[in-house]
């Protein structure tokens, strides 16, 4: 297979996306599907060994418990004899230099391009998945590269992007490329984002926020019954992460893909940014995004823009200071307004920052300080 | 409503190596099992009337547990072969299972070549999965191309396990290996996913016939293998009705579970309760008074 007929087929099957750049000066070979016995082993951090070689996993709240070669739900942790491995150690399924943007961050170095990346497998089951194509496989399913976290860091410098991006799929299941990556590019003066569902239990959260410099979570609704149904997760340890990471001082933005008649409620919101508001304070950044049909909810139709606008009001009205419309470019939700003067303040067109008015971090009509990390 | 049939066939001797069981021996508990299963005077009768000449039967194995826990090489060639001689080609054989480097280090030898009986897996370069997820209640999975494409009749020739969250693996878990995303559907004690999935149309219309290979049984800390726990029991299990096979293979389980002085699956809170949820579906008598049982011996 020549790189051509890769990159053709990893695009159109498997989701894999590489930077051409990079696979032409030399740091990735094109990956394949690799048989299971080839994909990396590496102990995984954050389980118990338990009598007759078995074992519990304690990275998420659903604590997998697996006899010898079984996995745990995400797909890409195993049981090899009694110990416990993951199998995506520098198993990148995804590479691409996307905006901050485009995570979404709004309030953390706007403008900057983030080195993404992602390996397949995910803690979770959303029926509307907008990545499933490798968030939902095994690693062996995926066209994958194997990249060390030496070679990400290089190439993350080669690229001159200030920023990576842990993304995609779940970053949570591949934690330990994550967490020693992040200790490399923090010495390399880098920045480390993560882009999680938040199923994380408390004890290797605290780790991670070690290393990182922001979180986006995705609360994908403030209600149980749709994360039972939609999700097949729990609601309750999304939320205790969030405030872990609002009381850890690291930058925490929150999105919620709004799915019409699924978790549109706006009395629910409202209890949502209450919630949010007396738990973690004004300021952190919510982002109601466009749902588009996906995975296995086609039946639905994109989320209309006045749901979205709607949602927006609510939650300015509740007392929130930043609240966006995402997936909808152009549209005036997309702007970072000053809570104080009201006056419009950072203007974005997509991920493209068209006007920024901060003197640092403060509104440069009033003075006002904008909560985010701007240099 | 008449009662389903089960029949349970003993190799009343020894087995020299149980873990590479002879073939005449396979062979003649297949044509005891499949006689007492239809009522037919011979075997070769029985497959006929449920096999076509020209469909291409899957032979879904279950190979996760290697040499030491897997549906016997042996027991899928001998069928296999059988079956392709007696209904129709060899090469309308299909006998498989997820991935060929599990096949092989279960003792099988990959085979695509035209003309012979096939042994390959899901990943083989020429099957893979399909590219549209299928959603069925609570499961959205994508199908192995051998279960969904390739073949229009299905066997499940499964290994009787006991199984730490399911309770027991046998013929209907089976199908398991048939998914892309088995990990997601182990909650829950599985339930109602296995029974969910049977249901599914790739599935349930092509599923023919259940046989368990139970002539060595895990009744205890399966599905890995313990050989502590490990029984030569030399029995095969017969059924048409693929949830009453797997109530017969919960009952020999639980068996083998009073006569070594372990709790039972109920009392340790993992009864199969998708073998009940099957039955609410319409799949098949999970209750054991619903079933006649038939002990045969070779």
């Amino acid at each position: 297979m020549d790189r051509r007929d890769f990159l053709k087929g990893s695009l159109s099957c498997c989701g894999l996306c590489l930077l051409p750049g990079l696979s032409a000066a030399g740091f990735f070979s094109p990956g394949s599907p690799l048989p299971a016995s080839r994909l990396s082993r590496v102990e995984a951090r954050y389980y118990r060994k338990l009598p007759d070689r078995e074992i519990k996993c304690d990275l998420c709240p659903r604590f997998c418990r697996l006899g010898d070669k079984e996995r745990g739900f995400c797909g890409v942790r195993e049981n090899q004899d009694g110990r416990y491995y993951t199998l995506v150690y520098g198993q990148v399924a995804s590479l691409n230099v996307d905006p901050i943007e485009k995570k979404p961050f709004f309030h953390f170095l706007p403008g900057s391009g983030a080195f993404s990346l992602a390996t397949a497998g995910c803690n979770l089951s959303c029926k509307f998945c907008q990545n499933w194509e490798i968030s939902q496989m095994r690693p062996e399913q995926v066209k994958s590269v194997s990249l060390s976290p030496e070679a990400l860091v290089a190439a993350c410098e080669r690229y001159d992007c200030p920023v990576i991006a842990y993304t995609y799929t779940e970053p949570v299941i591949f934690f330990e490329y994550m967490f020693d990556s992040s200790q490399l590019a923090r010495k390399k003066g880098l920045r480390n984002v993560v882009v999680t569902a938040g199923y994380i239990n408390p004890e290797p959260l605290a780790d991670l926020l070690r290393v990182v410099d922001a979180v986006k979570v995705d609360l994908k609704a403030f209600n149980q019954n749709f994360y039972s149904e939609y999700v097949r997760g729990e609601l309750q340890p999304v939320l205790q992460t969030i405030k872990q990471i609002a009381r850890s001082g690291t930058w925490l933005e929150i999105v919620y893909l709004v799915v019409p008649t699924l978790n549109d409620n706006p009395a629910e919101i409202r209890d949502m940014c209450r919630y949010l508001k007396e738990e973690i304070g004004p300021d952190y950044p919510v982002h109601f995004s466009r749902f588009h049909p996906m995975y296995l909810v086609k039946n639905l139709p994109p989320t209309p823009v006045s749901t979205l606008e709607r949602l927006r009001e609510a939650a300015l009205a509740e007392g929130l200071h930043y609240v966006y419309v995402g997936n909808v470019p152009g549209h005036p939700g997309e702007n970072t307004y000053c809570p104080k003067c009201g006056k419009l303040i950072i203007e974005r067109y997509g991920y493209v920052i068209r006007k920024k008015e901060l003197s640092g971090n403060k509104c440069r009509y009033c003075g006002q300080t904008v909560a985010g990390v701007w240099s | 409503m008449s009662k389903a049939r089960v029949v349970i066939v003993t190799y009343s001797r020894n087995f020299s190596d149980l873990s590479r069981p002879d073939s005449g021996v396979i062979l003649a508990m297949l044509k005891k099992g499949l006689e007492a299963l239809s009522g037919a005077a011979r075997a070769e009768e029985a497959l006929k009337s449920w096999f076509r000449p020209e469909e291409t039967i899957g032979l879904k194995v279950n190979t996760i547990g290697r040499r030491a826990l897997s549906t016997s090489p042996e027991t899928a060639l001998t069928l296999g072969l059988w079956l392709g001689r007696t209904v129709g080609r060899e090469e309308n054989i299909i006998i498989w299972d997820r991935t060929e480097e599990e096949l092989k280090e279960a003792g099988y030898k990959i085979s695509t070549s035209p003309g012979s009986l096939k042994i390959f897996g899901t990943d083989n370069r020429r099957a893979g999965y399909q590219s549209e997820p299928t959603a069925h209640r609570h499961l959205g999975s994508l199908f192995s191309r051998i279960q969904a494409e390739f073949i229009q009749a299905s066997i499940s020739l499964a290994l009787l396990k006991d199984h730490g969250l399911a309770g027991v693996t046998a013929g209907l878990k089976n199908y398991f290996g048939a998914i892309h995303n088995p990990n997601k559907y182990h909650d829950s004690n599985c339930d109602p996913y296995i029974a969910e999935l049977f249901e599914t149309n790739p599935i349930r219309r092509k599923h023919r016939l259940t046989i368990l290979d139970a002539l060595r049984v895990q009744y205890h800390r399966g599905p890995s293998y313990h050989p502590r726990w490990l029984a030569a029991v030399k029995k095969l299990v017969f059924s048409l009705d693929p949830v009453a096979a797997d109530a017969v293979g919960w009952k020999l389980i639980e068996e083998l579970r009073s006569q070594n002085g372990l709790p039972t699956l109920k009392e340790e809170g993992r009864q199969p309760s998708y073998l009940m949820t099957a039955e609410k579906l319409n799949l098949g008598q999970s209750r054991l008074e619903n079933i006649e049982i038939i002990e045969e011996e070779v």
